[in-house]
């Protein structure tokens, strides 16, 4: 979309516009609201307001409802997405819906991931939401910028952005029994959307409330992991245990008790989500990629 | 001075009301429709009351809501046992017995109905964040809900349920086997639905059809005819992909919500 008279920059998105018409057109973020930071440096992505447009290519997708906002997209005959199948809502019987295929099946399918893709190609109108109360979340993204987002946050994408998978590299293992068990915090894989040939745009749909902040260069955060919604590329992830101090009368004890951190090296932009999932309950860490450990 | 109608149930309000006595929707806010003419269900205030027979219902909270009745004598509502949050220990009840016990066992749902009726006090939720969707139905209505999806409804409404048509509709379409039925006769009637999610209400017109996805799928006048298509599609060495979609064909109203469970591919 052409910013020939661009005044203002979304202080979520980064994009430039003329900051008129009380959104952002390439994000869905009011204009018209004070940035709300915390102490610390979270900005809290304000929700996309009912019944906002966000404009791609020469498509736009209005945003509607709150608790599970719906994104309806009204495709331009040159345009099309793409999505997995179980967040297609309704979509005009005139929209063409067709598949893309995925590489690395058999992975897939382990790491509980979608086996296919479909497309939608317009003209018509096609809407998708999530099956939680949470928010939309719109990531415009300028030509060769890449994000990596969590499995399973992933709403539609614009047919030029690229979408890779690939282990998330962040795991350790347990015993249990005679057996070693291993764990993802992440999930096995983590998904990389890359805009190529021109701007594009990537839908997520996140739990609870979103929170945005920037990393300077070697600073350094711990968040839950599956807490964690997406990240600049330059992000680095490692793990971070930490362990009570002193006796128990039964040695499990400190293992039951430890926190298993996801630790994030800036430079970049992370973004959290205020809903995540109860830590499991795992006995004693034997094996783990690149990870610190605290005993406190 | 004009009354004010009710861009969701077309009641006449009087000039100062800020909610229809009918429905509660917001008089002073304006309808939001999308741009393919998808209008949210109106979102009821909190503490929203209004009005149906003698008695009155209250919506109270946002994110799971409470219907609460005040029942006046004489007036009933029927529900699945399930939704009732609380009553006044006095609040007489009775059964209402469903018939085709075979068939509703088969389906998953409840053979007996329960029936609270006035002098009393008792509200109504469900187990999941959503909207409460009041349907004040006028005399000669018939409305199909998907099952497990009313709250609560007026004793003037018929109820009964009908079986989806079709083994590829029963099979594939996720709405279940039957569809609950409600019909109005010479006087009007109240129907409280919960839909997950958000709501939204398109009318069809004559011929229109819809493509949405059956587990979304809510409400729909019975006028609207509901098949289920097959889309297939070419996966490459995997085969094909079938994914089964809820075609609504109009005229009349159809309802969906934005949180479902899918169910429909294979």
């Amino acid at each position: 979309m052409s910013t020939p008279t661009a005044t203002y920059t979304c202080p979520y998105c980064r994009m430039p516009s003329e900051g008129s018409g009380g959104t952002c057109p390439h994000c869905g973020a009011p204009v018209d609201v004070r940035e709300r930071v915390s102490d610390s440096g979270w900005a809290e992505q304000p929700p996309i307001r009912d019944m906002a447009r966000i404009h791609f290519s020469r498509s736009t997708c209005q945003i509607i409802g709150k608790y599970v906002p719906v994104a309806e997209m009204n495709l331009h005959d040159d345009d099309w997405v793409y999505f997995s199948h179980h967040v297609l809502l309704h979509t005009d019987p005139q929209v063409r819906l067709d598949t893309m295929r995925m590489a690395g099946g058999w992975n897939r399918r382990l790491a509980g991931m979608p086996l296919i893709m479909m497309t939608a190609r317009g003209p018509g109108h096609i809407a998708f939401s999530a099956d939680h109360p949470g928010e939309t979340l719109a990531v415009p993204l300028q030509h060769n910028q890449a994000v990596d987002v969590v499995e399973h946050r992933f709403l539609v994408a614009t047919g030029n952005v690229t979408y890779q998978w690939e282990n998330s590299g962040v795991w350790f293992s347990t015993q249990k029994g005679d057996e070693q068990e291993y764990h993802y915090p992440l999930g096995q894989t983590m998904d990389r959307y890359w805009a190529q040939g021109g701007p594009g745009l990537l839908l997520l749909h996140a739990p609870g409330n979103t929170f945005i902040r920037d990393l300077a260069p070697g600073e350094r955060i711990l968040i839950q992991p599956s807490g964690l919604i997406w990240k600049d590329p330059s992000v680095r992830m490692t793990l971070h245990f930490e362990y009570p101090h002193g006796a128990y009368w039964f040695n499990s004890a400190r293992w039951q008790a430890k926190s298993v951190w996801l630790s994030l090296h800036g430079p970049g932009r992370v973004a959290i989500q205020s809903v995540f999932e109860r830590p499991e309950m795992v006995g004693q860490v034997l094996r783990y990629s690149s990870a610190t450990t605290q005993v406190w | 001075m004009d009354r004010i109608e009710c861009q969701w149930c077309k009641a006449q309000n009087e000039p100062d009301r800020t909610s229809c006595f009918t429905c509660g929707a917001p008089l002073d806010k304006k309808n939001l429709v999308s741009d393919s003419g998808w209008a949210e269900a109106p979102r009821l205030r909190d503490m929203t009351e209004f009005r149906f027979s003698n008695s009155t219902c209250q919506i109270e909270g946002e994110l799971v809501p409470v219907a609460e009745l005040a029942l006046a004598q004489g007036d009933a509502v029927f529900f699945e046992h399930h939704v009732m949050l609380w009553k006044e220990p006095n609040v007489p009840m009775s059964a209402m017995n469903t018939g085709g016990g075979m068939k509703r066992m088969m389906g998953g749902m409840p053979h007996v109905l329960s029936i609270a009726h006035g002098p009393g006090r008792i509200a109504f939720s469900r187990d999941a964040a959503g909207e409460v969707v009041v349907l004040p139905l006028h005399p000669s209505m018939e409305l199909d809900v998907r099952e497990h999806a009313f709250l609560a409804g007026t004793h003037s409404l018929n109820y009964s349920f009908v079986r989806i048509k079709g083994l590829a509709n029963v099979l594939h379409g996720g709405e279940g086997m039957y569809l609950d039925r409600f019909v109005t006769q010479n006087e009007p009637g109240l129907l409280l639905l919960h839909g997950y999610g958000n709501v939204f209400q398109k009318t069809l017109q004559p011929g229109e059809k819809i493509l949405i996805e059956p587990g979304g799928f809510l409400y729909k006048d019975s006028s609207v005819t509901m098949n289920t298509v097959k889309q297939s599609m070419k996966t490459g060495l995997m085969g094909s992909h079938n994914m089964y979609l809820a075609e609504m064909t109009g005229p009349g109203r159809v309802g969906i919500q934005s949180m479902y469970v899918h169910h429909g591919s294979e």
